[in-house]
């Protein structure tokens, strides 16, 4: 068996795949390659591959070469892939034989992801569940259907489940918030200073908005 | 090629005129060719301050609308022979200056001068909008209380959406005893929700109110603590390296004494 350092063959549920070395010259990998069909010929006869060189493009007469090569060795060449199929493709999902979100603690549906700060005059309005990888500000608001998750310091107005679900869950690293609001429920901040806690979660319990820490124990008893 | 820098806050009266009398003048000591723009027009401040009111025949609306060139609405300072001020309008509104003729009078101006500093109106509307349309940088001034750093934020997001990210802070007015105490926000607060870069501290200090009244911006006179603030400003705007003023309250003879004995 030759080593072969600048192509790859693989098999995927999709079908075979010829991966080559985008960083090389073409007739590289075609002398690779040569050298691997005369070596796998029985193997590989009447196969049919795809290939992916990852940006990179060939020249139109390389890929003839290309294909009368595969050709001589009766592999028809199926077509290219696109960088966002491979990289996509690296994890199948199966939803199918585990739907996950029939386990208890866990929710699905559309969520929408805030890579950012939401300042003051700030509105995000959604009916899913909304994340926001930063702070949200006093002045700022967030209305989601859903469940609220602010990785940062949560200090605006936050309303989740507004449109009417009491089992949303609006948590924040800090949890400041001027007003919380989860479905017909509204709480505000105590008038005076609160000292840092870290993570909390607010949620719904017997009809009243409860506020509690989100670590130790009540982790790892809902991760058993 | 020159920058266009805005000076803004949202909140009125937490010094954005004085800070741009400061800054420009703090430039122009340093050998650089500065104009100021009052963009705050129906309000005009930055003339009084400057000590040029009297010297004012063209003004802002009258460039933008073609009623004479730039040269002419500049006014040469009375100290400074590389630092001029377009003065705004008094008669009309904010609506005289449409943001797309703000951006070609920055342009002009960017070819003319190492520095244009613009004052911008309190608010967030038109007045607003035509002073960040041809900006290069933005610096937020904040004052230490909830409402001046609330207006601050709502700023700092609206300059975001015009393409003006990374603005700097200038905190206002800070009197270091009431911070010590408790009663007054620090700068750590202040960056915990502003999360911009600090350009500089200023310290409350009467001699401001003297010097904005003579039309004498403190940045000239070396006994003022808000001055000296503002020279490191000047020098951080120029791309230096400078330290934080120091603004801790010295220590009382008798708190020493206890030190000393190990009391404390």
């Amino acid at each position: 068996m030759t080593r072969m350092e600048h192509i790859a063959l693989k098999g995927t549920r999709d079908g075979l795949i010829l991966y080559f070395d985008p960083g090389v010259e073409f007739s590289v990998v075609l002398e690779e390659l040569t050298r691997y069909l005369r070596e796998s010929t029985e193997f590989l006869r009447g196969a049919s591959v795809r290939c992916f060189a990852g940006e990179k493009g060939y020249a139109d007469e390389e890929l003839r070469a290309l294909t009368t090569l595969l050709g001589e060795y009766e592999v028809e060449l199926a077509g290219w892939l696109k960088p966002e199929e491979v990289y996509a493709g690296s994890v199948v999902l199966n939803p199918k034989e585990s739907p996950p979100w029939q386990e208890e603690g866990m929710a699905e549906g559309p969520c929408l992801f805030v890579d950012r700060t939401l300042r003051s005059g700030h509105s995000v309005q959604y009916e899913g569940h909304v994340v926001v990888l930063g702070d949200v500000n006093p002045g700022a608001e967030i209305v989601a259907g859903g469940n609220i998750v602010v990785l940062g310091t949560l200090r605006g107005v936050a309303h989740a489940g507004a449109t009417g679900d009491r089992g949303a869950s609006v948590s924040a690293g800090h949890l400041r918030p001027t007003q919380l609001r989860i479905a017909d429920r509204v709480a505000r901040a105590p008038d005076e200073e609160v000292e840092a806690v870290g993570p909390e979660i607010a949620r719904i319990k017997n009809g009243q908005l409860f506020v509690e820490r989100l670590t130790g124990t009540m982790w790892r008893s809902s991760l058993r | 090629m020159g920058e266009v820098i805005v000076v803004t806050s949202g909140k009125g009266g937490v010094g954005k005129t004085t800070t741009t009398a400061n800054l420009g003048t703090g430039l122009a000591t340093a050998g650089q060719k500065v104009v100021l723009v009052d963009t705050d027009i129906g309000l005009r401040n930055l003339d009084v301050v400057m000590g040029l009111e009297n010297r004012i025949v063209y003004d802002i609306v009258d460039v933008t609308s073609g009623n004479c060139r730039l040269r002419q609405a500049l006014i040469k300072d009375k100290r400074f022979e590389n630092l001029y001020l377009l003065p705004a309008a008094q008669t009309k509104d904010k609506t005289a200056v449409s943001p797309e003729q703000m951006k070609v009078l920055s342009e002009e101006l960017r070819n003319d001068f190492d520095y244009a500093i613009i004052d911008c109106p309190a608010g967030i509307e038109q007045g607003f909008k035509n002073a960040v349309a041809g900006a290069d940088r933005a610096v937020v001034v904040t004052t230490p209380e909830m409402s001046a750093v609330r207006d601050a934020d709502r700023i700092i997001g609206l300059l975001e959406a015009s393409e003006l990210s990374n603005p700097r802070l200038i905190i206002n007015r800070i009197r270091p005893l009431m911070v010590k105490h408790g009663d007054m926000m620090d700068m750590a607060d202040i960056l915990d929700i502003l999360a911009i870069e600090l350009l500089g501290v200023v310290p409350e200090d009467e001699s401001i109110i003297v010097s904005t009244n003579k039309g004498e911006p403190a940045v000239l006179d070396r006994g003022s603590k808000a001055g000296e603030a503002y020279r490191r400003i000047t020098r951080r705007i120029r791309g230096e390296q400078v330290a934080l003023m120091n603004l801790d309250i010295p220590d009382g003879l008798m708190s020493k004494f206890k030190k000393l004995l190990g009391l404390h």
